[in-house]
Protein backbone atom coordinates (compact mmCIF):
# COMPACT_ATOMS: atom_id res chain seq x y z
CA UNK A 1 0.00 0.00 0.00
CA UNK A 2 2.90 2.30 -0.66
CA UNK A 3 0.90 4.14 -3.31
CA UNK A 4 -1.03 5.97 -0.64
CA UNK A 5 2.05 7.03 1.24
CA UNK A 6 3.87 8.29 -1.79
CA UNK A 7 4.94 11.86 -1.28
CA UNK A 8 3.80 13.76 -4.29
CA UNK A 9 3.78 17.17 -2.76
CA UNK A 10 6.63 19.17 -4.34
CA UNK A 11 5.36 18.47 -7.82
CA UNK A 12 1.64 18.78 -7.35
CA UNK A 13 -0.01 16.56 -9.92
CA UNK A 14 -3.17 18.63 -9.95
CA UNK A 15 -2.54 21.74 -11.99
CA UNK A 16 -3.28 24.76 -9.88
CA UNK A 17 -2.87 28.34 -10.92
CA UNK A 18 -1.58 30.21 -7.93
CA UNK A 19 -2.86 33.72 -7.49
CA UNK A 20 -0.98 34.42 -4.30
CA UNK A 21 2.53 34.07 -3.05
CA UNK A 22 2.15 33.07 0.57
CA UNK A 23 3.95 29.95 1.73
CA UNK A 24 2.50 26.48 1.26
CA UNK A 25 3.17 24.01 4.04
CA UNK A 26 3.20 20.22 3.92
CA UNK A 27 1.18 18.97 6.88
CA UNK A 28 2.68 16.04 8.79
CA UNK A 29 0.62 12.89 8.33
CA UNK A 30 0.19 9.45 9.84
CA UNK A 31 -1.46 6.66 7.87
CA UNK A 32 -2.95 3.69 9.68
CA UNK A 33 -4.20 0.59 7.91
CA UNK A 34 -7.09 -1.29 9.43
CA UNK A 35 -9.01 -4.31 8.21
CA UNK A 36 -11.62 -2.39 6.24
CA UNK A 37 -10.20 1.13 6.02
CA UNK A 38 -7.16 3.32 5.84
CA UNK A 39 -7.06 6.30 8.18
CA UNK A 40 -5.07 9.40 7.37
CA UNK A 41 -4.28 11.90 10.15
CA UNK A 42 -2.97 15.28 9.02
CA UNK A 43 -1.79 17.97 11.43
CA UNK A 44 -3.36 21.24 10.30
CA UNK A 45 -3.50 23.33 13.48
CA UNK A 46 -5.19 26.69 13.64
CA UNK A 47 -7.16 26.52 10.42
CA UNK A 48 -10.76 27.54 10.06
CA UNK A 49 -12.67 24.25 9.53
CA UNK A 50 -14.57 25.92 6.69
CA UNK A 51 -11.35 26.59 4.80
CA UNK A 52 -10.51 22.88 4.53
CA UNK A 53 -11.05 21.24 1.17
CA UNK A 54 -10.56 17.58 0.38
CA UNK A 55 -10.54 16.75 -3.32
CA UNK A 56 -10.34 13.47 -5.09
CA UNK A 57 -9.58 13.59 -8.77
CA UNK A 58 -8.11 11.02 -11.10
CA UNK A 59 -6.71 8.89 -8.33
CA UNK A 60 -5.16 11.83 -6.47
CA UNK A 61 -6.42 12.90 -3.07
CA UNK A 62 -5.57 16.52 -2.22
CA UNK A 63 -6.08 18.22 1.11
CA UNK A 64 -5.90 21.98 1.42
CA UNK A 65 -6.44 24.38 4.31
CA UNK A 66 -5.68 28.00 5.03
CA UNK A 67 -3.51 29.13 7.91
CA UNK A 68 -5.01 32.37 9.17
CA UNK A 69 -2.98 35.53 9.43
CA UNK A 70 -2.49 37.39 12.65
CA UNK A 71 -4.90 39.97 13.95
CA UNK A 72 -4.29 43.48 12.61
CA UNK A 73 -2.36 46.02 14.68
CA UNK A 74 0.01 43.43 16.12
CA UNK A 75 3.72 42.99 15.61
CA UNK A 76 5.30 39.61 15.32
CA UNK A 77 8.15 39.61 17.79
CA UNK A 78 9.05 35.94 17.50
CA UNK A 79 7.82 33.44 14.95
CA UNK A 80 8.17 29.75 14.24
CA UNK A 81 5.10 29.48 12.05
CA UNK A 82 3.65 31.92 9.59
CA UNK A 83 0.35 32.41 7.83
CA UNK A 84 0.00 30.49 4.60
CA UNK A 85 -1.65 27.40 3.28
CA UNK A 86 -1.44 23.71 3.95
CA UNK A 87 -1.48 21.45 0.95
CA UNK A 88 -0.60 17.85 0.30
CA UNK A 89 -1.53 15.29 -2.32
CA UNK A 90 -1.59 11.53 -2.16
CA UNK A 91 -1.82 9.01 -4.93
CA UNK A 92 -4.57 6.62 -3.92
CA UNK A 93 -4.65 3.11 -5.30
CA UNK A 94 -7.80 1.51 -6.68
CA UNK A 95 -8.04 -0.44 -3.43
CA UNK A 96 -9.87 2.59 -2.05
CA UNK A 97 -13.57 3.19 -2.51
CA UNK A 98 -13.29 6.87 -3.45
CA UNK A 99 -17.01 7.50 -3.17
CA UNK A 100 -16.94 6.68 0.53
CA UNK A 101 -13.99 8.81 1.68
CA UNK A 102 -15.02 10.70 4.82
CA UNK A 103 -13.33 13.66 6.52
CA UNK A 104 -13.47 15.05 10.03
CA UNK A 105 -11.64 17.92 11.74
CA UNK A 106 -11.00 17.96 15.45
CA UNK A 107 -8.40 19.68 17.63
CA UNK A 108 -6.30 20.76 14.68
CA UNK A 109 -6.18 17.32 13.09
CA UNK A 110 -7.89 16.41 9.83
CA UNK A 111 -8.88 12.74 9.90
CA UNK A 112 -9.72 11.06 6.61
CA UNK A 113 -11.29 7.63 6.53
CA UNK A 114 -10.67 5.79 3.27
CA UNK A 115 -12.69 2.58 3.04
CA UNK A 116 -11.23 -0.27 1.04
CA UNK A 117 -13.20 -1.66 -1.88
CA UNK A 118 -14.96 -4.93 -1.20
CA UNK A 119 -12.34 -6.91 -3.16
CA UNK A 120 -9.44 -5.50 -1.12
CA UNK A 121 -10.85 -6.37 2.31
CA UNK A 122 -9.26 -9.29 4.09
CA UNK A 123 -11.39 -12.39 3.95
CA UNK A 124 -11.47 -15.64 5.74
CA UNK A 125 -12.12 -18.54 3.46
CA UNK A 126 -14.10 -21.28 5.02
CA UNK A 127 -12.74 -24.75 4.59
CA UNK A 128 -15.49 -27.14 3.75
CA UNK A 129 -15.23 -30.66 4.88
CA UNK A 130 -16.74 -33.02 2.41
CA UNK B 1 21.60 9.94 -5.00
CA UNK B 2 18.87 10.89 -2.59
CA UNK B 3 19.82 12.22 0.80
CA UNK B 4 18.04 9.35 2.50
CA UNK B 5 20.37 6.89 0.74
CA UNK B 6 23.07 8.05 3.11
CA UNK B 7 21.09 6.87 6.09
CA UNK B 8 21.54 3.10 6.31
CA UNK B 9 18.14 2.25 7.79
CA UNK B 10 16.32 4.34 5.23
CA UNK B 11 18.12 3.03 2.20
CA UNK B 12 15.69 1.65 -0.31
CA UNK B 13 12.64 2.25 1.82
CA UNK B 14 9.83 4.06 0.05
CA UNK B 15 8.21 5.53 3.10
CA UNK B 16 10.77 6.75 5.60
CA UNK B 17 8.70 5.74 8.58
CA UNK B 18 10.27 7.63 11.42
CA UNK B 19 8.71 5.53 14.12
CA UNK B 20 10.35 2.39 12.81
CA UNK B 21 13.79 3.88 13.31
CA UNK B 22 12.76 5.32 16.65
CA UNK B 23 11.37 1.98 17.66
CA UNK B 24 14.64 0.41 16.71
CA UNK B 25 16.48 2.80 18.99
CA UNK B 26 14.02 2.62 21.82
CA UNK B 27 14.12 -1.17 21.57
CA UNK B 28 17.89 -1.04 21.85
CA UNK B 29 17.62 1.44 24.69
CA UNK B 30 15.15 -0.82 26.45
CA UNK B 31 17.51 -3.74 26.10
CA UNK B 32 20.36 -1.69 27.49
CA UNK B 33 18.22 -0.43 30.36
CA UNK B 34 17.11 -3.94 31.18
CA UNK B 35 20.74 -5.01 31.18
CA UNK B 36 21.74 -2.21 33.53
CA UNK B 37 18.68 -2.77 35.69
CA UNK B 38 19.55 -6.42 36.11
CA UNK B 39 23.12 -5.50 36.86
CA UNK B 40 22.37 -2.87 39.47
CA UNK B 41 19.43 -4.61 41.06
CA UNK B 42 21.76 -6.95 42.85
CA UNK B 43 22.94 -3.94 44.86
CA UNK B 44 19.41 -2.87 45.56
CA UNK B 45 19.52 0.31 43.46
CA UNK B 46 16.38 1.85 42.02
CA UNK B 47 15.50 1.09 38.41
CA UNK B 48 16.68 3.62 35.88
CA UNK B 49 13.96 5.77 34.38
CA UNK B 50 12.93 5.04 30.80
CA UNK B 51 13.73 7.75 28.31
CA UNK B 52 10.59 9.26 26.84
CA UNK B 53 9.75 10.59 23.43
CA UNK B 54 9.64 14.34 23.31
CA UNK B 55 8.79 17.04 20.80
CA UNK B 56 8.81 20.79 20.67
CA UNK B 57 5.71 22.65 19.47
CA UNK B 58 6.16 25.68 17.20
CA UNK B 59 5.39 28.98 18.86
CA UNK B 60 4.80 32.52 17.72
CA UNK B 61 4.72 35.67 19.86
CA UNK B 62 2.69 38.69 18.83
CA UNK B 63 2.71 42.07 20.46
CA UNK B 64 0.07 44.76 20.32
CA UNK B 65 -0.29 48.00 22.24
CA UNK B 66 -2.37 46.23 24.89
CA UNK B 67 -0.92 42.74 25.19
CA UNK B 68 1.44 39.97 24.23
CA UNK B 69 0.02 36.85 22.66
CA UNK B 70 1.89 33.55 22.65
CA UNK B 71 0.51 30.88 20.28
CA UNK B 72 1.68 27.27 20.24
CA UNK B 73 0.73 24.70 17.63
CA UNK B 74 -0.48 21.58 19.41
CA UNK B 75 -2.57 19.57 16.97
CA UNK B 76 -4.23 16.43 18.27
CA UNK B 77 -4.24 17.51 21.89
CA UNK B 78 -7.11 18.58 24.10
CA UNK B 79 -7.07 21.36 26.66
CA UNK B 80 -6.76 18.69 29.36
CA UNK B 81 -3.36 17.57 28.04
CA UNK B 82 -1.84 21.04 28.34
CA UNK B 83 -0.35 22.74 31.37
CA UNK B 84 0.31 26.49 31.31
CA UNK B 85 2.32 27.98 34.14
CA UNK B 86 3.82 31.30 35.13
CA UNK B 87 6.88 30.93 37.26
CA UNK B 88 9.37 33.64 37.95
CA UNK B 89 9.73 35.55 34.75
CA UNK B 90 8.81 32.73 32.41
CA UNK B 91 5.73 31.29 30.80
CA UNK B 92 5.94 27.52 30.60
CA UNK B 93 3.82 25.32 28.36
CA UNK B 94 4.09 21.59 28.90
CA UNK B 95 2.12 18.40 28.53
CA UNK B 96 1.97 15.14 26.73
CA UNK B 97 0.54 14.03 23.42
CA UNK B 98 -0.60 10.45 23.33
CA UNK B 99 -1.27 8.51 20.17
CA UNK B 100 -4.95 9.16 19.58
CA UNK B 101 -5.41 6.32 17.14
CA UNK B 102 -5.29 3.07 18.98
CA UNK B 103 -3.02 0.57 17.33
CA UNK B 104 -5.66 -2.06 17.86
CA UNK B 105 -6.21 -4.01 14.67
CA UNK B 106 -4.29 -1.41 12.72
CA UNK B 107 -0.83 -1.08 11.25
CA UNK B 108 1.04 2.18 10.91
CA UNK B 109 1.85 2.54 7.23
CA UNK B 110 3.34 6.00 7.48
CA UNK B 111 4.26 8.18 10.41
CA UNK B 112 5.47 11.76 10.57
CA UNK B 113 3.49 13.31 13.39
CA UNK B 114 5.08 13.92 16.77
CA UNK B 115 4.12 12.24 20.00
CA UNK B 116 5.40 12.32 23.52
CA UNK B 117 5.90 14.99 26.09
CA UNK B 118 6.72 18.58 25.31
CA UNK B 119 8.03 21.53 27.25
CA UNK B 120 8.63 25.11 26.22
CA UNK B 121 9.57 28.01 28.38
CA UNK B 122 9.31 31.59 27.16
CA UNK B 123 10.93 34.46 29.06
CA UNK B 124 8.42 37.19 29.81
CA UNK B 125 8.89 40.90 29.61
CA UNK B 126 8.47 42.47 33.02
CA UNK B 127 5.56 44.59 31.93
CA UNK B 128 3.00 41.77 32.07
CA UNK B 129 -0.03 41.88 34.34
CA UNK B 130 0.35 38.40 35.80
CA UNK B 131 -3.15 38.25 37.26
CA UNK B 132 -4.86 38.79 33.93
CA UNK B 133 -3.08 36.13 31.88
CA UNK B 134 -5.54 33.93 29.97
CA UNK B 135 -5.11 30.72 27.99
CA UNK B 136 -7.40 29.36 25.31
CA UNK B 137 -7.21 26.23 23.18
CA UNK B 138 -8.91 26.12 19.79
CA UNK B 139 -8.42 24.01 16.67
CA UNK B 140 -5.10 22.65 17.86
CA UNK B 141 -3.62 26.03 18.77
CA UNK B 142 -3.01 27.21 22.32
CA UNK B 143 -3.16 30.98 22.70
CA UNK B 144 -1.94 32.61 25.89
CA UNK B 145 -2.87 36.26 26.24
CA UNK B 146 -0.62 38.32 28.50
CA UNK B 147 -1.98 41.85 29.01
CA UNK B 148 0.54 44.61 29.58
CA UNK B 149 0.44 46.47 32.87
CA UNK B 150 -1.20 49.89 32.93
CA UNK B 151 2.23 51.36 33.58
CA UNK B 152 3.68 49.72 30.48
CA UNK B 153 0.75 50.88 28.38
CA UNK B 154 1.22 54.41 29.65
CA UNK B 155 4.90 54.29 28.83
CA UNK B 156 4.06 53.63 25.20
CA UNK B 157 2.90 56.64 23.28
CA UNK B 158 2.52 57.15 19.61
CA UNK B 159 3.54 60.61 18.45
CA UNK B 160 1.47 61.99 15.59
CA UNK B 161 3.50 63.31 12.69
CA UNK B 162 2.22 66.62 11.46
CA UNK B 163 2.71 68.14 8.06
CA UNK B 164 3.64 71.82 7.93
Amino acid sequence: MKDLAKKTAPATPVTVERTHDWPVYLPDVDIIERNETFELYADVPGVDPNSITVNFEQGVLTIRAGRPSAAPNTDVIYSEFEPGEYERSFTVSDQIDAAKIAAQYRNGVLVLTLPKVEAAKPRKIEVKVS
Amino acid sequence: MAFTDLIPWRRGSQAPARTSSENLFSALQREMNALFDDFFRSWGSATLPMPRMTFSPSITVHESAKEYRVSAELPGLTEKDIKVELSGNALTISGEKKEEHEEKRGTTVYSERSYGSFYRSIPLPEAVDRNKVKAQFKNGVLTVTLPKTAQAKAAHKQIPVKAE
